[in-house]
């Protein structure tokens, strides 16, 4: 279970964060949610696509790991074996939270809280949060720049799924996946952006999806398709 | 000449009006038949009855089709989803209870289980061994998730609704969306062409509306089938005695509470009360015989009901809207160039949910058989009365069928229900075929049946009815056996599968509320 405080340079000054990439670690998962702006990045490595919340039934855009739950084909010995680490992976054990603003009665304001339970957490090695006399250090500085990013990140990525659906394209596939093993496997419950009519969008939508920052990872996502093949590469190279 | 619009002219709104208006209107649309211009003339005077709040599964396919968003639907309605009904106290009157679910047994196009039922009947009920329904409607759970799309589920559902809602969240989609015309003015009288066809029908504020089909929408009044046309009513009564209904509605004692996601139908001295949860309310009635229990003794059983639910004190309290109707249907439901659709074309107590459902159907058929001259009008008619008369002899069938087995130590009502002139020949006929064999396909014949046999599954064995399958239809049947006991171990499965991954009907409904469900 997670445990989320407040991050306190008093209470925490000693605590240090092991910033590598092992199932101990907790990143064995196949999957994590990502963000439009981190699209370009992410399709290099993962296939890209978009599920259901189960609690809302509302869409977001997820890269893909692995077949299984809990099968992260990316990790070996050396930690996480892709270049780019997608933003909810490296915010571990960070997650922005939000705290009533005295000086603004009626608002809130965003704090950075830390996991305390996280298996990162600890106090014989990894990264220092805070310097001795008190002040953050470059990591924690790191840390709260990719949780601001996230936060923004949100309402651009709700406001990018509405319009893929007002234009009706977003579509339900389902992948059959056939390893060398002789198993197969079945990806469902994903959807991915149609090609097609996202082509025939009208001059005037395409400009908008421009200019709200749609259209390229619109094509980010297609492009992402390619990594499929490298994910079933390595599921059986993981098997042989 | 062929591209002349036809005019359709419904003369009364309500659920019946509106729900016809959209059909027509959608139909017409889509297809690309010929546009037909759908004109609905309402009267501001005229109140709605407005006691039909539950609906069966082919509204959402009805919905879907006019293009409604079932988002949209469940937030102005005061919807909340229904999975069936569950009969309280009819077999013996004491705590006995058993469900109607609106799914059917697993695998019904291939295989029948009441005969493998029959052996193991006192360990499980018949809906239990077939469906997973009856269980989640125990927990009162809905019989999908938020993440489900728009009219998909997970289990067969319908609606409850707000009748009064309901008539206007449909009459601002249809003027809106579908470009029906809306006259809000009273019909004083019918000009008829020489053929007795009406040709126009004239508003109190002597506007004239002519059309080529008209549809009596007006309920009770029936003002074009039986002041105009003079169709009188078949009596049901002899079958179905109930002519009466005390109606109210209840609080919930707090916004959290459970909303059922069935109807609730409990058997009384001389009736039985509906119940049905919305989100904000429960409508709740009794539907009785005045032969049998007067209104002073009926309402005093109404009150006794909802002593448990609401308290004493908010129970004396109410003041139910009183009814009174004629169980029947109409000789003609469509003469001339007039339909009947709703209340104006037969009513019977809503023992299962028939009103709007009926309302669906006919406005298909003549949306569907729309004559496209004058010589397909009479054809039309016939094809259309045929098909309803049948519909409402099965109907009077399957309702009997609620009454005809029970067990209740009493000489009046439920007695009466049991003596055999009270019985319509048809359904004595198959009772006496399910002593031996389990309803099956063959009892009803046609593809587009309002009850499939598995209703009559459901209904026959829910009361404790027994089918002896005799020994020699057993014989050579060992496969069928081992395939019946994987169906009701999967049963099994699939029900404790649903009962950890439903939300509760509540909990549902207010996310529907809260994040809307996702089209696709």
């Amino acid at each position: 279970m997670t445990n989320y405080v407040m991050l306190n340079n008093d209470e925490h000054k000693d605590l240090r964060i092991n910033t590598s990439h092992s199932i101990e670690m907790g990143d064995g998962v196949n999957f994590a949610m990502t963000f439009p702006f981190e699209f370009r990045n992410a399709q290099a490595h993962y296939p890209i696509f978009f599920q259901k919340n189960t609690e809302t039934g509302r869409f977001y855009p997820v890269a893909l790991f692995g077949f299984e739950p809990n099968e992260n084909l990316f990790l070996n010995d050396q930690g996480w074996g892709a270049a780019y680490i997608p933003a909810m992976i490296r915010r571990q054990p960070f997650l922005i939270g939000f705290q009533a603003d005295e000086s603004e009665p009626g608002t809130k304001k965003a704090v950075v809280t830390i996991d305390i339970d996280n298996p990162r957490v600890g106090k014989e090695s990894g990264e220092a949060m805070f310097m001795d006399h008190g002040g953050t250090s470059e990591y924690l500085q790191e840390v709260t720049q990719n949780l601001e990013l996230i936060h923004q990140a949100h309402e651009h990525s709700d406001n990018y799924i509405s319009t893929l659906l007002e234009n009706d394209l977003l579509e339900q596939f389902s992948l059959n996946i056939d390893l060398e093993d002789g198993s197969a496997h079945q990806l469902l419950g994903f959807y991915t952006i149609n090609e097609e009519r996202l082509q025939k969008l009208s001059a005037e939508v395409l400009a908008s999806f421009n200019d709200q920052g749609f259209l390229m990872p619109s094509y980010m996502v297609l492009a992402s398709h390619s990594c499929l093949r490298g994910l079933v590469d390595l599921k059986n190279q993981s098997l042989r | 000449m062929a591209h002349k619009r036809k005019k359709v002219v419904i003369v009364g709104g309500g659920t019946a009006g509106w729900l016809a208006a959209g059909i027509l209107a959608t139909r017409f649309e889509s297809d690309g038949v010929g546009a037909l211009q759908v004109t609905l003339i309402e009267s501001p005077d005229v109140q709605t009855i407005g006691v039909g709040e539950g609906t069966w599964p082919s509204m959402r396919s009805t919905l879907q089709g006019m293009g409604i968003s079932e988002t949209d639907f469940i937030r102005e309605c005061d919807v909340s989803l229904k999975q069936g009904s569950r009969f309280n106290n009819w077999v013996t009157g004491e705590s006995d209870y058993y469900y109607h679910p609106y799914s059917l047994p697993s695998s019904y196009s291939d295989v029948n289980l009441a005969p493998h039922w029959q052996a193991v009947r006192d360990q499980v009920s018949f809906a239990d061994a077939v469906s997973q329904q009856g269980k989640l409607c125990d927990h009162g759970l809905a019989p999908k998730q938020i993440s489900t799309p728009e009219y998909a589920f997970g289990v067969n559902y319908g609606y409850h609704l707000d009748a009064a809602k309901f008539a206007q969240f449909l009459k601002n989609y249809c003027t809106n969306e579908l470009g029906v015309g809306h006259v809000e003015a009273h019909v004083r009288s019918v000009s008829s062409m020489e053929n007795g066809d009406i040709k126009a029908v004239v508003t109190d504020t002597d506007e004239s509306y002519d059309a080529e089909l008209f549809i009596d929408c007006t309920g009770f009044a029936s003002v074009l089938i039986e002041k105009h046309y003079g169709i009188s009513l078949n009596s049901i009564k002899q079958y179905l005695f109930n002519d009466s209904a005390l109606a109210t509605q209840v609080s919930y004692e707090t916004e959290h509470d459970p909303i059922a996601s069935h109807t609730l139908s409990t058997a009384q001295s001389s009736g039985w009360v509906w119940d049905i949860g919305l989100p904000t309310r429960r409508g709740v009635g009794y539907v009785y015989s005045r032969d049998h229990v007067s209104d002073a003794e009926a309402e005093n059983e109404l009150v006794q009901y909802l002593v448990p639910i609401v308290g004493r004190k908010a129970a004396t309290e109410i003041d139910p809207r009183k009814l009174r109707f004629s169980p029947g249907y109409r000789q003609e439901f469509w003469h001339k160039n007039c339909v009947a659709i709703g209340l104006s074309a037969g009513f019977v107590e809503p023992l299962e949910a028939t009103a709007i459902a009926l309302v669906e159907l006919s406005a298909k058929m003549v949306a569907e058989q729309f004559p496209e001259n004058p010589a397909e009008m009479a054809i039309a008619a016939n094809k259309f009365n045929q098909k309803f008369t049948y519909r409402w002899s099965k109907i009077v069938d399957f309702l009997k069928l609620h009454y005809v087995l029970n067990q209740q130590d009493d000489d009046g009502y439920w007695q009466q229900h049991r003596q055999i002139d009270t019985v319509p020949e048809s359904l004595q006929e198959s009772l006496t075929r399910w002593r031996s064999k389990a309803p099956w396909h063959l009892d009803t014949p046609y593809i587009d049946e309002m009850f499939p046999s598995a209703s009559y599954q459901y209904v026959l064995y829910g009361m404790g009815f027994s089918t002896n399958v005799s020994e020699l239809a057993l014989r050579g049947r060992a496969q069928a056996q081992e395939r019946a006991n994987q169906l009701f171990h999967e049963n099994i499965q699939r029900t404790k599968q649903l009962l950890s991954s439903m939300p509760r009907n509540r909990e549902f409904i207010e996310k529907v509320h809260e994040f809307g469900l996702p089209k696709i």
